[in-house]
């Protein structure tokens, strides 16, 4: 009798790339040649260096690739395939792969990959596209952006190497550098790369030292510097900078250096899409041309998440793109008002002045005066300038806030003298419920004007602050108002209303009552930080928190933060409105893990402060 | 992690399928169940990891053995580590008494699909000869050993037996708690319910093909939880 092996197949159908040749009769008798294994978590799959001759299927649990340092390089899923790299190089693998979930995997003969590979065209796109990272698929086609992980390290490469010769001393090849503007000079011997100097082992290891300009270039070079083929990918580049914290990789082919890749290279490429929209912006010399450009944002958005960027690169390029529409704004503004009659500074406030901006925020901002401002004079003037800023950043997607917190509000628009007194009176007689209110005063960036004016209204804030530790009693009874939406087992509790009701609000619930907590560590340890991440390190440099706790809540914002913004790419690629509404069984087992541990850690954070910072002197 | 080992059922020692097969190799009479007990079974000593395992799994009209029949039969090989598609076997049975419709709903085996399938006894020589050699695997033994017992007596006139691992007994054992630490009800013992306590997928069940496939993944995280692969198979056999 023919065996089907039905429940094998239909498993392996639902998922790319089979589901594209189901049709393809082969493909059972591919299956009764599977081999099935149970692996626990924590074990490899694919041992370091281990040689590979099957294509995996995860039927269930979840995977991590690890490079060669055993750094991790992505996680994968139920439905996803690993292998076929090592499978196209006959077999040598570079990347290894171990269990973190308890899994089902189904070893696919590396003979029945190489068949279909061969003879079935939509099997191979499948691997192609994969072998070029798996995004470009979710890419628009007509945007001609590619991104790192999907160009060769060589297009990043702008010019033929620059180098000299071992003989050299430093004043020579420092002259070769500056004549050049190259930031790396390529150091050789009979033509043979051996070593390389940088920007700056000349200042450290020659300036720094004294060292006489005489001396040779061999004492102070790199020998043998890591060097990458001009095949790789550009990613791989990026990991070996992160990995080895070098700022330059000589590219070499058939042995020859062909040129240098530098951070600066890869920033460029990778922030591409992002930075071409903010120079676009600021060559808008109408609302219109704005406008047009803010429904781009999507389009940026979505590449960012899936190039791949973190939850910190992302909210750095929105962040950056939001203060863009504003500063061409006040310009277009100031043309059309003309100059201001007094300096003054227009204030972010909150997850801009953080620069943690996602898509679809509403503005929080302000301004400070010059203390020079004169109601009766200039009133009129500023009035007339953040009404029509305002009013446009509304057309712009960044809605007007519901609390009237803008520059339009007369009570937000204040010189700086009044603004300290304010902030005197709310850290000296703090009230809970206002506070609540003004926690996000208490992120504030002046993003353009006099920026001076911003920062002297941050000292001051720093300084009642540190001398008035009953107001952090305060601020972290309220960063314990939001609780994580975790019950007493552990499940994830519901917090949506209608439509929601199978939903919780991940930021209001996750990423706030971090942001609340890092907040009051901040102000309790004198920190000029606004970004939470830098807020932490300054946090952790300061003590103030047990060891390893504050790289727990960068990794729980981070957790929790991805999820968020992966939730809104597929709202948005399904053509909704972004929110932050999210139903836990849309979740990956491997996402709500993740995001429970994430929970947990802020649950003992918020106890954590409460405790920290319980009526201290009040 | 320490690796639960089952305890020897009898009193006189270990369970020595090897010897119990010899013997019936001399009573059986002529023909193929002879020959399946001549050509043996591995020794009790055998390491898990070297036992020569099959999964099986079989559907029946229903559950009364000395009424019911059997009308499907699914077999997939594997050892501790790695199961093999390439050897599953699947046969269908015609059975002697028409099918009921409740029956046919559960195995979504059509009375079509039935009626061209051939007698249990003109496959059971090909079953055998699959069967030789092999410890089996299933959940639950009490049902899959007595309905093929049966068939055997029928069409051979002698009884045909077969060591076991059972993936239902060791599940027993591997939750059990005496009662004063047992809080509730006690775990289920329902193939599903095992296989989501191992984070497996579920399967739609009641194919054969399916549900050997089924214990014999339950059995892999079994083995990889609680069972010793350097152990003797006569500490798991039944």
């Amino acid at each position: 009798m023919d065996v089907e092996l039905t429940e094998i197949l239909e498993a392996l159908c639902q998922h790319a790339p089979f589901n594209e040749i189901a049709d393809d009769p082969q493909l059972n008798d591919m299956t009764k040649e599977i081999e099935i294994q149970y692996v626990r978590a924590g074990e490899w799959v694919i041992a370091p260096s281990a040689l590979n001759n099957t294509l995996f299927f995860i039927r269930s649990g979840a995977i991590e690739v690890l490079s060669k340092e055993e750094k991790l390089i992505r996680r994968m899923n139920e439905g996803e395939l690993f292998g076929y790299f090592s499978l196209l190089r006959g077999g040598k693998s570079s990347q290894s792969m171990r269990t973190i979930e308890d899994s089902l995997l189904y070893r696919i003969p590396a003979r029945w990959f190489l068949k279909l590979y061969e003879e079935n065209d939509n099997f191979s796109d499948f691997f192609e596209l994969a072998r070029e990272v798996r995004l470009r698929v979710a890419m628009d086609s007509q945007n001609s952006d590619v991104s790192l992980m999907t160009c060769p390290v060589v297009s990043l490469l702008r010019r033929p190497p620059i180098s000299a010769d071992i003989s050299s001393d430093i004043l020579t090849s420092a002259q070769i550098m500056a004549e050049h503007r190259v930031s790396s000079l390529l150091i050789t011997e009979n033509d043979e790369l051996i070593g390389i100097v940088t920007d700056r082992d000349l200042r450290t290891r020659a300036v720094a030292k004294g060292l006489a300009y005489s001396t040779s270039i061999a004492d102070i070079m790199t020998r043998d510097p890591i060097v990458m083929d001009s095949g790789d990918y550009a990613s791989e580049a990026v990991l070996k900078m992160m990995e080895r914290n070098v700022h330059h990789i000589p590219i070499v082919k058939n042995g020859r250096p062909i040129g240098v890749v530098s951070t600066g290279d890869i920033i460029q490429k990778e922030s591409h899409g992002s930075v071409y929209l903010i120079s676009d912006i600021y060559k808008q010399t109408s609302i219109e041309g704005l406008k047009s450009i803010s429904r781009k944002m999507t389009h940026t958005f979505t590449q960012l998440v899936v190039a791949d960027a973190n939850t910190q690169m992302i909210g750095n390029a929105m962040s950056h793109i939001g203060t863009a529409f504003v500063k061409r704004l006040l310009q277009l503004g100031e043309e059309k008002f003309g100059p201001p009659p007094v300096p003054y500074c227009f204030i972010a406030l909150g997850s801009q002045a953080r620069e943690e901006q996602t898509i679809k925020t509403d503005q929080d901002n302000a301004l400070v005066l010059s203390d020079k401002y004169d109601k009766k004079l200039h009133g009129e003037y500023f009035e007339a300038l953040t009404d029509w800023v305002c009013r446009h950043l509304d057309d712009c997607g960044y809605t007007l806030c519901t609390g009237d917190i803008m520059a339009s509000n007369p009570r937000w628009r204040q010189p700086l003298r009044v603004w300290k007194e304010n902030f005197s009176e709310w850290i000296q007689k703090p009230k809970a419920e206002a506070l609540l209110r003004l926690s996000i005063f208490f992120d504030l960036r002046g993003i353009y004007g006099d920026k001076t004016l911003a920062k002297q209204l941050n000292q001051h804030i720093r300084q009642e602050a540190l001398q008035h530790s009953g107001f952090l009693t305060f601020m972290a009874r309220n960063a314990n108002q939001r609780k994580p939406p975790l019950g007493f087992f552990r499940q994830f509790v519901l917090d949506g209303e209608g439509e929601q009701s199978r939903t919780f609000n991940l930021k209001e619930r996750g990423i706030a009552p971090i942001i609340d907590i890092v907040r009051v560590h901040a102000l309790a340890c004198g920190s000029d930080k606004l970004n939470t991440l830098e807020r932490i390190e300054d946090i952790e440099a300061a003590g103030l928190l047990p060891e390893g706790r504050a790289k727990d809540l960068a990794l729980a914002l981070e957790m929790i933060g991805m999820v968020r913004i992966k939730h809104q790419k597929d709202q948005i690629e399904a053509g909704e409105e972004p929110n932050n509404h999210v139903n836990p069984e849309h979740l990956s087992s491997f996402e709500k893990r993740h995001l429970r541990d994430a929970f947990h850690i802020v649950t003992r954070q918020q106890e954590f402060i409460k405790f920290r910072y319980a009526g201290k002197r009040s | 992690m320490a690796k639960l080992l089952l305890k020897n059922k009898s009193k006189e020692g270990i369970q020595d399928w090897q010897a119990m097969f010899s013997e019936w190799a001399e009573e059986a009479p002529e023909g193929p169940l002879k020959r399946y007990y001549q050509a043996g079974m591995i020794a009790p000593q055998t390491a898990l990891k070297d036992t020569p395992l099959l999964a099986l799994d079989l559907e029946t009209t229903g559950l009364d053995s000395s009424q019911d029949e059997i009308i499907s039969l699914g077999l997939i090989p594997l050892s501790h580590k790695t199961i093999r598609c390439q050897g599953a076997q699947y046969w269908m049975a015609k059975p002697e008494r028409s099918l009921n419709a409740e029956s046919v709903t559960i195995h979504e085996i059509t009375h079509s699909e039935l009626a061209e399938a051939p007698r249990l006894h003109a496959i059971l020589d090909e079953i055998l000869l699959a069967l030789t050699h092999q410890v089996i695997v299933v959940h639950c033994v009490a049902i899959e050993r007595q309905f093929l017992l049966e068939a055997s007596m029928k069409i051979y006139g002698f009884p045909l037996y077969f060591p076991v691992l059972d993936t239902m007994d060791i599940e027993r054992q591997a939750t059990f708690k005496p009662w004063w630490k047992r809080f509730g009800r006690q775990p289920s013992l329902r193939l599903d319910a095992c296989r989501q306590r191992y984070k497996l997928p579920r399967y739609k069940a009641h194919h054969a093909l399916t549900d050997a496939l089924s214990s014999a993944e339950l059995l892999q995280a079994q083995i990889s939880y609680h069972m010793d692969p350097n152990a003797d198979i006569s500490n798991y056999w039944v």
